[in-house]
């Protein structure tokens, strides 16, 4: 069944829900690992773009309460909602993200109260959607885990991406995108047993992977993140080790394939964001 | 790869099914035929929620939103009274909020012959 606009609207504020904590997040862990320097008004954009939608996606669920646009702001219908944990998780996420922006002016000790602020949205997560409705602990560390390797893999391409643009700072960029892929030689496989994890239990089997709606999301899902792996490896294993020796070509090549993770990442946001929208879980 | 991706979704939209719909069952149940116009209608849901609106239509008339009353807690069963409009098709749709959150909504309907 086609979603109606309400459900059009509620995948397309999710989507950008997830791109706003998880880069805002991982944009700040990111500064905070690899030590990197004017991060400040990006991870301030997207915390702010993730607090926006967070307030939007918590509105439009009192108007899938009412059916119409009265229930956007109908106090009853959002009072109703804040008791539930839809209101515990727009709490994390409202005090993690403005937690976040205040340490973004608060000096050194500010990258702690920012990467503080950045997980605590990351933990709204958990508190709803399928991975909450099962209820077990081990489920729940797994997508903190999973979304927190994820947000530092998006956290660290913009950087990554502004270093390899200046042949001022190509020796940095090397540097870091070598610091990036030993921590991501841990993180990556983490983030796939993880997620292998959370898949096998929320779909079960191999025939609701192939003979479901979200069965076949999640294999599009898989197939994408196959796509981004192949392009990381190609960056640490081609490109980076050639720009350590001060190939200025390898820089071109290393912008370029960061900006089809971009692309690639965003795909994967919007089938994520129609997986938990719009698709039930296989019975 | 554009047009690959939206045909992805688009398919993926066109085999799922909207959101959760967990009523267990109703008096009249679904699609009856009755020769008495029932004065309440009842329904029991699988699991604890609050019911946010209700509207009946009748035959092709405009839906009448029905009166939930004052509820405080979140229950799996309700009972709402019913206006008899005449012979024809009632078909009542709701919506309602899972106590996990979950935005609920689902349709019913039942034929009264006289």
């Amino acid at each position: 069944m086609m979603p109606d606009l309400w459900g059009i609207a509620a995948i397309v504020t999710k989507f950008t829900l997830y791109l706003g904590v998880l880069t805002a997040a991982g944009t700040v862990m990111a500064a905070l690992v690899f030590r990197l320097e004017r991060t400040r008004g990006l991870a301030l954009a997207f915390a702010a773009l993730g607090l926006v939608a967070s307030l939007i996606a918590f509105s439009l669920r009192g108007a899938s309460l009412t059916g119409d646009a009265s229930g956007l702001t109908d106090p009853e219908m959002l009072a109703l909602l804040w008791s539930t944990p839809v209101g515990t998780a727009l709490m994390y996420r409202v005090t993690g993200l403005g937690l976040l922006a205040v340490g973004l002016f608060m000096g050194k000790f500010g990258k702690w109260v920012c990467a503080l602020g950045g997980l605590m949205a990351i933990w709204s997560f958990d508190h709803i959607g399928h991975i909450s409705g099962r209820n077990t602990a081990l489920l729940d560390i797994a997508l903190t885990l999973h979304l927190v390797a994820v947000a530092l893999w998006i956290g660290i391409l913009t950087p990554l991406k502004r270093l390899a643009s200046r042949p001022a700072t190509y020796a940095m960029a090397a540097d870091v995108g070598h610091r990036f892929g030993r921590v991501a030689s841990v993180a990556v496989p983490a983030l796939i047993v993880m997620g292998g994890y959370m898949g096998y239990q929320l779909v079960g089997s191999f025939t609701a992977l192939i003979g479901t709606a979200y069965g076949q999301a999640l294999t599009i899902k898989v197939a994408l993140v196959a796509g981004l792996l192949v392009l990381a490896a190609v960056n640490k294993l081609r490109f980076i080790p050639e720009l350590q020796i001060g190939n200025p070509v390898a820089a071109g090549h290393l912008v370029k394939t960061i900006s089809v993770e971009w692309g690639v990442i965003l795909a994967i946001l919007g089938v994520t964001a129609i997986l938990t929208s719009n698709l039930t879980l296989p019975t | 790869m554009k047009n690959v991706l939206l045909a992805g979704l688009a398919g993926l939209w066109a085999t799922g099914a909207i959101a959760h719909s967990p009523l267990d069952s109703t008096t009249p149940p679904h699609e009856a035929v009755v020769t008495e116009m029932p004065t309440e209608v009842q329904m029991n849901f699988k699991d604890d929620i609050r019911l946010t609106r209700v509207v009946v239509t009748h035959a092709d008339t405009q839906g009448t939103e029905m009166d939930l009353g004052d509820q405080t807690t979140f229950m799996q069963q309700f009972t709402l009274p019913m206006r008899d409009m005449g012979a024809g098709t009632y078909v009542v749709e709701w919506r309602g909020l899972g106590a996990d959150g979950h935005a609920l909504n689902g349709i019913f309907s039942f034929t009264v012959e006289q």
